[in-house]
């Protein structure tokens, strides 16, 4: 333990290397049910050359890493170790926002840059990154993009990982490398940019997108050092649009319609406890809104940018009118009993500062302290019918239905829905936490025998999932042995 | 090692003796291909010949034939419409690395099948399903695809899966690249692996995960080129069509026009200089107009181009009616007006859209002291133009001149970056024509997408170098002119373009190592070889997916043959020689 604990100060020095049981115990959990375990060490890497220092070391004394760029809280267990011995590579101290390039909308960060701390630099420059759905102000935005969570506007997702281009990568074989049009120039990203290089094209090099591989791979192939991400132009004006229903049902033919002629900017649908927790200040404030709200509502932010933004929005917001009256709907300016900044706040707020340092305060746990969330990607057709299943089993584990959150988020110009289940339940209730945790993992396994297709399989979803596909697994196996030879890298998380 | 009885009598076991088959005369059929004789030993009109034609007619057929390759120790590669030498077997003996033998070349055309899943927007495609067929399909359903800007009588699935993907509607619809979803893919080992959603038995619509996406191992820039297994099906992504679902076709071949929707505009724009025109890019990206964009029409030549098209959409005009065309009064100042130009189809999602699309495009021009093209606006013009651009079904275009023609440059990226190169690509064309040998269309034939990637950002222009590919001084020129755009792209420090990617089909085997193992991170070719081993441990690909073996990674090992002799450089022009 000392050795390992001199060796590591070597390479991060003293201030990072943490070894206090305080801190090595909050990286033993997270808010999921995986089981805890607890890390060795906490290694704070400054850089680069750091990372990959760390991963040799990590192959020369058969040390697992696990890879964290986010602070807490954490969701689905994914920066919990899986083995014991494990140090934590935090990245949280990579914070350097590398390059701003109005120009072509782009911007190189190192993993530990947060949204609250990127989206403002880019707004000065009249720039965003397209966010997922209300993060926490500590979330990564290379943890976000390599964990492919939603983002809120479709139009702008061309392809599911979007936007996310480039990677700097330290695989764990210890091996340096940058990947997608960056991939053909030397490692090297100031001689990229000296002579032109933006590392815009995700694509490749050669016959490999090794960028796809590094998503949703929970840091076990490689530790990403900087990524390259495309920006859209800040809305202003901007606004936001409802159309509320008492089924899910009744919103589909009009949310594929709004998706399809990609009018809106940011487009997703919630039910009433789902929004009420995305809202609500409080636990009380949330159950007082999960009674009052619409049962589902979609959400549509339309906005004005570049030449003539008003005109774009007057138009923009003319074509949805005309879609939702041509579906028999109603157009709203708010939604009944909530002020509309409430909601503006959760989507146009770009990260929710509302969260304290600790994370207790994420809006995911403020209706009773503790969550347990299922997603998995749906085409849109079919969401109702896992909404049934999942209805099916809370009734069966006796949890009450009303409570579910659920958010539908179109992905990759509306061909994949990413669907979420949010089941909240008193953390501190053991009997309740239990009824949660098993009402959790039955709903899961009905739904992947159902055929919802749990793209982001943390947790108890893994085995299941894999085994779904031996073949996909098997090839996964297979890059996991020409990246990470020796298993070094958050060993046990994935299918090896 | 020529293909046995014993295999071409597996090959016929599993496909059915109608459907395989090696006489000679069917074989240089398929071996003849267009663009070779750059490639090619003493610049000759044909591929390596392929040991036997074969015709599967599903997944199950595809993955016997490969697993015979194995058993039997031949080579397969697979064709789409074959409308590249990539297509073809590319082994003369003594360049493949490791064991000689035959290749056998499948043709996909039974494999044409099509499945719309109308309410989703999703394509399950064959590989023998041309762009132009799910074109058409998609637009009744008010649904429209990409169409690679090779032409729409190429396979969706070779450009989603196999090649490269990118056209005139990139920017908006996305690439093949993108928008495939599904994919299935039997591996040279005989094994199928599919990706996403569809390895799980969920259905066709998301291409990543489980966890990473081994949709990453798949295809990259380009797919493997039909050197690492057969793409058997899949799905790729519809973006939705604001126009009419019942297309009122006028005209008469080639030149068909379909008239404008009330939601679309159609328009050829000009701007005075390539600073201009970089602006011109960045601006329509940032506004987010356009349905389908391309430098299309200077494919023909900044100089020949105006008169070209006039002469094209003309019924009673033809090719050789262009130099008097040329001199028609006006046609000068035509040229000069349109020298910097590109064409744009605007579609509304409504009225208002169009309206403001039509508003901010006149803007844009205003900010950048650009300009419509009228000549090339009028409705005439607009309506074709607009067939044009929304089917691509002009490829024969790129052949007009002379029966041949080479793409050089097209490096893509930023327009900023992408204007770097631009003189230095004409002044080399310029230069390399000046004798006569190459078609003189003009310093600048360069024409290309205005998005390689979808939402904008990246684009790449190409040189068209039109040369007569039967005779051997002008094809002695045009092969020159490739080696001599690698040089003049080192000029200005840029890498080379495609150029270099074909002039690799020069090399053997060992060759290509050579060169890969000396790129700035040779890691890539590393990764794949290691993906190879485990998935073509036979070699039954070919090095279309890139690879070096050990001995290369790690120096011990080079080629020792040298490059293929070229034809012998024609004579340069005289001093003074004039061109045009
Ligand atoms: C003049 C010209 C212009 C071009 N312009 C463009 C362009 O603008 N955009 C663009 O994207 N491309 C362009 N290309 C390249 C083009 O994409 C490919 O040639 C295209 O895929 C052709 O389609 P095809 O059906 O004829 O494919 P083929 O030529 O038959 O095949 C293309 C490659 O894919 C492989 N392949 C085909 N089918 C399969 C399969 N089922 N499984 C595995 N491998 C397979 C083949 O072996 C071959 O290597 C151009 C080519 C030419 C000659």
């Amino acid at each position: 333990m000392e050795d390992m604990k001199q060796d590591l100060i070597g390479i991060v020095g003293a201030d990072n290397v943490l070894d206090d049981p305080v801190i090595t115990e909050a990286y033993a959990k997270d808010e999921s049910f995986v089981l805890s375990i607890k890390p060795k060490m906490v290694v704070r890497p400054g850089g680069e050359a750091e990372v990959q220092a760390l991963v040799a070391w990590a192959n020369k004394t058969a040390t697992p890493l696990v890879p964290v760029s986010s602070g807490v809280p954490h969701f689905y267990g994914d920066t919990v170790p899986s083995v014991p011995g494990a140090v934590i590579v935090d990245l949280s101290r990579m914070t350097r926002i590398l390059r701003v390039d109005r120009r072509n909308r782009m911007v190189v960060v190192e993993p530990g840059v947060t949204y609250a701390q990127l989206q403002p630099e880019l707004a000065k420059e009249g720039m965003r990154i397209t966010p997922p759905l209300y993060p926490r102000a500590n979330k990564s935005v290379v943890g976000s993009l390599l964990e492919r969570q939603p983002t809120l506007i479709t139009r702008y997702n061309y392809s599911l990982p979007e936007p996310l281009r480039n990677c700097g990568v330290i695989w764990g074989s210890g091996q340096r490398f940058f990947t997608g049009d960056a991939g053909w120039g030397p490692a090297d990203l100031e001689a990229q940019w000296a002579s032109g290089g933006r590392q815009v094209d995700p694509k490749g090099p050669a016959q490999t997108d090794f960028y796809r591989l590094l998503t949703g791979a929970e840091g076990s192939y490689g530790i990403v050092t900087w990524a390259s991400v495309k920006c859209e132009l800040l809305a202003e004006p901007r606004k936001l649009l409802f159309v509320t229903a008492p089924k899910l049902d009744d919103l589909v033919d009009l949310t594929y319609r709004v998706v399809r002629i990609r009018v809106a900017d940011e487009i997703f649908v919630v039910n009433g406890a789902y929004l009420a927790a995305l809202v609500g200040k409080d636990a009380a404030d949330v159950a007082a809104l999960s009674l009052s709200l619409p049962a589902w509502t979609l959400v549509m932010g339309v906005g004005g940018r570049a030449l003539f933004p008003e005109d774009r929005m007057a138009v923009a917001e003319k074509d949805i009118a005309d879609a939702v009256a041509a579906s028999g709907k109603q157009l709203l300016q708010a939604i009944p009993g909530l002020a509309t900044s409430r909601v503006e706040a959760a989507v146009f707020g770009e990260y929710d500062g509302a969260a304290t340092a600790d994370g207790a305060a994420h809006w995911k746990l403020r209706a009773k302290g503790g969550v347990a969330d299922i997603l998995f990607h749906t085409p849109l057709d079919k969401a109702a019918g896992y909404l049934a299943t999942m209805q099916d089993a809370a009734v069966a584990h006796k949890y009450p239905v009303g409570d579910i959150g659920v958010y539908l988020q179109p992905q990759h110009q509306g061909v994949a829905y990413h669907m979420e289940f949010s089941l909240p339940y008193a953390k501190d209730d053991k009997a309740e936490a239990a009824k949660a945790r098993a009402l959790y993992s039955a709903a899961s396994k009905k739904l992947i025998d159902d055929g919802a297709y749990f793209s982001r399989p943390y947790g108890e979803w893994a085995d299941p999932v894999y085994n779904r596909d031996a073949a996909g697994r098997d090839a996964l196996r297979t890059v996991k042995k020409i990246v990470d030879p020796n298993n070094v890298l958050n060993p046990s998380k994935l299918c090896f | 090692m020529a293909l046995s009885n014993e295999a071409y009598e597996a090959l016929q076991a599993i496909v059915g003796e109608r459907n395989v088959t090696r006489d000679p005369a069917i074989l240089d059929g398929y071996a003849l291909q267009m663009l070779v004789e750059l490639v090619r030993p003493n610049c000759g009109h044909y591929m390596p010949r392929a040991g036997a034609i074969v015709m599967p007619g599903s997944t199950e057929e595809v993955q016997a034939i490969v697993k015979a390759a194995n058993k039997y120790n031949f080579g397969v590669k697979p064709h789409g419409t074959g409308w590249y030498h990539w297509a073809s077997p590319m082994y003369d003996p003594g360049t493949r690395y490791g064991d000689e033998k035959d290749t056998v070349q499948l043709d996909m055309r039974r494999m044409n099948s099509i499945e719309i899943d109308e309410k989703n927007g999703i394509a399950i495609v064959g590989p023998y399903v041309i762009h132009a067929q799910l074109h058409a399909e998609a637009i009744k359903r008010g649904w429209s695809c990409n169409i690679i800007g090779a032409g729409s009588s190429c396979s969706v699935v070779a450009a989603a899966c196999a090649y490269s993907g990118i056209g005139a509607g990139t920017m908006w619809m996305g690439g093949n690249a993108e928008n495939v979803l599904g994919m299935e893919w039997v591996t040279p080992s005989g094994e199928i692996v599919r990706n996403g959603s569809l390895g799980s038995g969920d259905g066709w619509f998301c291409g990543e995960g489980p966890g990473p996406s081994v949709r990453g191992i798949m295809r990259g820039t380009l797919g493997s080129r039909g050197g690492m297994g057969v793409y058997t099906k899949c799905a790729v992504r519809l973006a939705h069509w604001p126009g009419s679902t019942d297309w009122n076709v006028q005209g008469t071949v080639p030149a068909y026009r379909l008239p404008l929707d009330k939601t679309f505009r159609v328009y050829t724009v000009a701007v005075p200089t390539w600073d201009a025109w970089t602006d011109l890019y960045y601006k329509i990206y940032d506004n987010e107009i356009g349905y389908t964009l391309h430098r299309q029409y200077n494919l023909a030549g900044a100089e020949l181009a105006p008169a070209f098209w006039l002469m094209y959409t003309d019924p009673t005009k033809q090719l050789s009616d262009l130099p008097a065309m040329l001199d028609e009064p006006g046609m000068a100042e035509l040229t000069e007006e349109m020298r910097i130009s590109l064409q744009i189809v605007m579609a509304g999602r409504s009225e208002a859209d169009a309206e403001l699309q039509d508003k901010v495009l006149d803007k844009i021009l205003e900010e950048v002291g650009g300009w419509k093209v009228e000549k090339y606006c009028t409705q005439d013009m607009a309506e074709f133009t607009n067939m044009y651009m929304n089917r691509l079904g002009h490829k024969e275009i790129n052949y007009v001149y002379a029966g041949n023609y080479i793409g050089s440059w097209m490096q893509a990226g930023t327009p900023d970056w992408v204007k770097g190169y631009i003189p230095v690509a004409a002044a080399g064309y310029e230069r390399d024509y000046r004798n006569g040998l190459l078609v003189q269309a003009g310093g600048d034939s360069m024409m290309g997408t205005v998005g390689a990637y979808p939402g904008g950002g990246i684009m790449g222009l190409e040189q068209f170098v039109s040369y007569d590919g039967a005779d051997h001084e002008s094809t002695a020129a045009a092969w020159y002119h490739m080696d001599d755009a690698v040089e003049d792209a080192k000029t200005i420090n840029y890498p080379p373009g495609k150029e270099a990617l074909y002039i690799e089909m020069r090399y053997t085997d060992e060759q290509a190592f050579d060169k890969w193992s000396k790129s700035k991170q040779p890691w890539t070719y590393v990764f794949q070889r290691e993906i190879r081993k485990r998935y073509d441990p036979n070699y039954v690909g070919d090095r279309q997916y890139n690879w070096i073996p050990e001995e290369w990674e790690r120096g011990e090992k080079h080629a020792s043959t040298p490059i293929m002799p070229g034809p012998g450089r024609p004579q340069p022009a005289p001093e003074g020689y004039p061109t045009i």
